[in-house]
């Protein structure tokens, strides 16, 4: 609902049409306390619509639009009209700027009192904080050359893919390396976490989406830093099983929550189901030494010297045991699997597998000795196919967008591959997870 | 003088043990209060931007004679929604001209600059869904 505002806003202010935006009214509360005033024109007249509107026949449309709005009482179409014809308010033709606050720089109470107070505040996960004392962030800030005063970047609650033509949605709130230093102390990470985390702070890109899908964020992690500060790429890598894989991502949300305004229910936070993985996001550090291919960051053109993190956003990551088409066998058919398993992932966010080592190994000895000619295969084969059992369960796409007779798959660059986690038996896991932009960890030292 | 002696030490006793209890007491006292020692933490906020207020186009006289256009952005059913919109007006408000059009661009939020150039020329007012 957040872009129809922003074109609605637009279309009044630039081009000086009047507008009705149409929109359910579950997102009344979100669009009026929020989105108009965010947009700098909290009068826009929205007409709130009796939801859901998907799914509804056409009769059932017909008689809706001349029913009441929830929130306004007022017949639906009646009032479209009256959002277009009755004169403007006092209110409505205000001009000028509107200053918003943080709130104060510090807090001062019992730790027992702060805990709750940052809880009842919004500034936490829910969970309990490591209190962000000032000696607490200062041997923080010891983990970065950087000021503390400078800028590292700016958040919203929705980002727009890098190089898109898009209207924006959510405000941008701006913070500096001492903020994400104190988001780091909050989540419990060491001042030697703090490279990571600023790097992925500097992308703007947050840890939680507010997209209705709860869609989970993701971090892959290579190069010399894996060690240096003890990221688990070995049995559990994706589990809680390291100081550094536990906090990284949740420093990652906690900054997000309190730098960039997200996670908020109901506001910058709509996702309908929720996703456990929102806690810490899907940590992935990549088990270079132990993959039988070049690995991610190197494929992505960086040095094998070189720190990277590389951001992910999806649906998330879940065993392939999971599939129908996993099955135990003797001999294991791995990359016929696969081809099957990502030949059925949805095209939004592509195919990723995250294979442990082992797999990975017996993946090179089919014959695939680069990632690059698996993907390959991957895209061929799973496109000879055709069509896949959930084709009639899926809405109709726009005509021409998509081959006639087939369901779009991912291939090529919508397929990633990361090996990590360890060598105790032959497992591997799979999602829809799109690689985003890969930061150079190294600069943030 | 016995009896003077026992109650001089049953005293002193007396004295002593209340001297005890009181500096369990404190020490429970002290360490019960440990936690509520006050200390100053640091803000873990952003610094959201200043809102700009922008001005609302003003509104039609009325809609006679009008052309409106509705505008889909792309969200499942907005088709059938505006489609029963545009036959209401046909219905009941024939001297009204209502335009469907779909907004390209490749997503909801995408921009549209040939459509929003259509717009400024041919359409007096905008009805866009949906949002949902």
């Amino acid at each position: 609902m957040a872009a129809v505002v922003g074109h609605c806003v637009n279309i009044e202010s630039k081009l000086g049409v009047p507008t009705v935006p149409l929109i359910t009214s579950e997102f009344y509360e979100q669009v009026k306390t929020h989105h108009t005033i965010q947009k700098g024109m909290p009068g826009l007249r929205v007409t709130y619509l009796i939801p859901p509107v998907w799914g509804k026949t056409a009769e059932q449309i017909r008689d809706d639009i001349v029913g009441n709005s929830p929130p306004t009482g007022k017949m639906i179409m009646r009032e479209i009209v009256e959002n277009l014809t009755k004169p403007l308010t006092a209110e409505e033709k205000k001009t000028g700027i509107i200053e918003q606050s943080s709130g104060p720089a510090s807090f001062t109470d019992t730790t027992d009192h702060l805990q709750q107070m940052f809880l009842e505040n919004r500034m936490t996960d829910y969970m309990p904080i490591i209190l962000p004392t000032e000696e607490r962030v200062a041997e923080m800030l010891k983990g970065t050359s950087h000021d503390p005063d400078e800028v590292v970047g700016k958040m919203a609650a929705h980002t727009a893919m890098p190089g898109d033509n898009n209207v924006e949605v959510f405000e941008h709130w701006f913070y500096t390396v001492r903020t994400v230093a104190i988001n780091a102390v909050m989540a419990g990470a060491r001042p030697e976490y703090l490279p990571v985390i600023l790097a992925v702070a500097s992308t703007g890109k947050e840890g939680i989406s507010v997209s209705d899908n709860s869609f989970t964020e993701g971090l892959i992690i290579n190069g010399p830093i894996r060690d240096e500060i003890g990221l688990n790429y070995g049995i559990g890598a994706l589990g809680p099983f390291s100081q550094a894989n536990s906090t990284i991502g949740r420093a990652w949300n906690l900054l997000s929550i309190n730098a960039g305004n997200c996670g908020r229910v109901g506001t910058t936070y709509m996702g309908v189901i929720g996703n456990p993985m929102n806690w810490n996001n899907v940590i992935m550090a990549e088990n270079e030494e132990a993959s039988p291919w070049k690995p991610f960051h190197v494929r992505r053109g960086f040095k094998p010297s070189d720190s990277v993190v590389t951001l992910c956003e999806g649906w998330g990551i879940l065993s392939a045991k999971n599939s129908r088409y996993s099955v135990w066998a003797r001999e294991m058919d791995f990359s016929g699997t696969l081809k099957k398993i990502v030949a059925d992932q949805d095209m939004l966010f592509g195919a990723m597998a995250v294979l442990s080592p082992p797999v990975a190994n017996y993946i090179r000895d089919e014959g695939f000795d680069t990632v690059e000619k698996l993907v390959q295969f991957l895209s061929e084969s799973a496109g000879g196919q055709g069509g896949f059992p959930q084709a009639k369960e899926m809405p109709p796409f726009p005509k021409g967008k998509l081959p006639q007779g087939k369901m779009p798959f991912p291939r090529g660059p919508q397929i990633n591959i990361v090996v990590t986690g360890g060598a105790n038996n032959n497992y591997w896991s799979y999602g829809g997870m799109a690689p985003r932009q890969s930061v150079l960890i190294d600069d943030w030292r | 003088m016995k009896k003077c002696i026992f109650l001089i030490i049953l005293a002193i006793l007396s004295l002593n043990l209340l001297i005890c209890l009181s500096v369990l007491d404190h020490q429970v006292q002290a360490k019960g209060n440990a936690g509520e020692d006050k200390i100053t933490v640091l803000s873990p906020k952003g610094q959201p931007p200043p809102i700009q207020l922008k001005p609302m186009a003003p509104r039609l006289d009325t809609l006679d004679g009008k052309t409106v256009y509705l505008i889909n952005d792309g969200y499942l059913g907005t088709d059938i929604l505006l489609g029963e919109m545009q036959a209401w007006f046909k219905a009941n408000m024939p001297e009204v001209t209502a335009v469907y059009k779909m907004k390209g661009g490749g997503g909801f939020t995408a921009e549209d600059p040939v459509l929003w150039a259509e717009i400024e020329e041919k359409a007096d007012a905008v009805v866009m869904g949906m949002g949902h």
